[in-house]
């Protein structure tokens, strides 16, 4: 079987076929109708979730974007007062953070695809369910028994593939934010019990984790340098200033 | 023929490019049961695009039921996987 065919199966198979039950199709209709504003508030429900779960990651962003500026004055601090040593300790604590608001901006950016995609499916399902709602009206006043059956059938399994749809990117979007918080949970685990400097060593070799420590004291070294820069010329400055 | 691509919108596809569409589909089988990931994304694209390209969109207020479903446009290799050993979209 190919892909297609398993696909076509298994959204038609997230819709139960239990509304063809009702004695009175016109019940068939109002239930059915129920059934759509529940998977409509539901994927409602998991837009704003996900805007919570972004929320959440953004004022994480914002924490470690203050504990870098205050890193960095305090390097300045450490330089002005003459202890070298001790600006370089700043600084390389400095590089893990940069490290952790890179991984933080990476998962934020995920969220924003799922929930643009989520909205897209609010959408749609909105303007079907509004076009069934009116659909069912005209079938209800003009009711014939023997049309109506087929009418109504045709007009349900529109909306009720729709609602497919909408579970399995519900369900996804769901299983994605599991992911990416079990990774961020299991970074901040790391990070805390001191296992872990630098959140971003994860799985690389040691020849790799070398190199970065090289990179890494070479910003380091950057730093320090345009640290002293700018403190010299804050110190000229005062002098032109105090002339 | 209408076919939805799913997060995204219903088409109307001329029954002409069906078989186009069908051998596409068994070369993806190839791909999954290979493990040829690099080849799985452009034939994807290829897939969802002769049907952009080709169909016609479906007004969202119109209620029809699809006759063939396409996967999302961001399917993972493990998911297409998970999904031809019927363990559904999403793997547990």
């Amino acid at each position: 079987m190919g892909m297609l065919s398993r696909m076509t199966m298994i959204v038609k198979s997230k819709v139960s076929t239990v509304l063809d039950k009702a004695e009175d199709p016109r019940e068939t209709l109002d239930y059915s109708y129920e059934k759509q504003m529940e998977s409509l508030r539901k994927v409602k429900r998991s837009v704003l979730e996900m805007v919570t779960n972004k929320r959440r990651l953004e004022l994480q962003a914002g924490k470690v974007q203050a504990k870098l500026e205050k890193l960095t004055s305090q390097a300045k601090e450490a330089l002005n007062a003459g202890r070298e040593d001790l600006a370089r300790i700043v600084l390389e604590r400095k590089q893990s953070a940069v490290s952790e608001l890179q991984a933080l901006e990476e998962q934020l950016a995920g969220l924003e695809i799922e929930q643009e995609k989520l909205t897209h499916a609010e959408q749609r399902l909105q303007s079907k369910v509004e076009a069934f709602r009116t659909k069912k009206e005209i079938i209800k006043a003009q009711y014939n028994a023997a049309q109506a059956q087929v009418r109504i059938g045709l007009a349900l399994s529109g909306v009720s593939e729709e609602m497919g749809d909408v579970s399995i990117a519900i369900e996804r979007a769901q299983s994605k934010t599991e992911s990416l918080q079990a990774k961020a949970g299991a970074i901040d685990e790391l990070i805390v019990s001191g296992v872990l400097d630098d959140p971003l060593n994860m799985g690389k070799d040691e020849i790799e984790i070398e190199l970065e420590k090289l990179s890494s004291s070479a910003s380091v070294e950057d730093e320090i340098k345009a640290l002293r820069d700018e403190i010299a010329d804050g110190s000229t400055k005062q002098l032109e200033e105090g002339k | 023929m209408i076919v939805r691509i799913l997060s995204e919108d219903q088409y109307d596809l001329p029954g002409k490019y069906i078989d186009e569409l069908n051998s596409i589909d068994n070369e993806l089988v190839d791909i999954v049961e290979e493990g040829s990931i690099a080849d799985f994304k452009p034939k994807l694209k290829k897939m969802l695009d002769l049907v952009r390209n080709n169909g016609t969109l479906v007004p969202v207020e119109e209620l029809i039921e699809s006759d063939l479903v396409l996967p999302h446009s961001d399917i993972s290799f493990d998911e297409a996987t998970s999904l031809f050993k019927g363990e559904g979209l999403i793997p547990n």
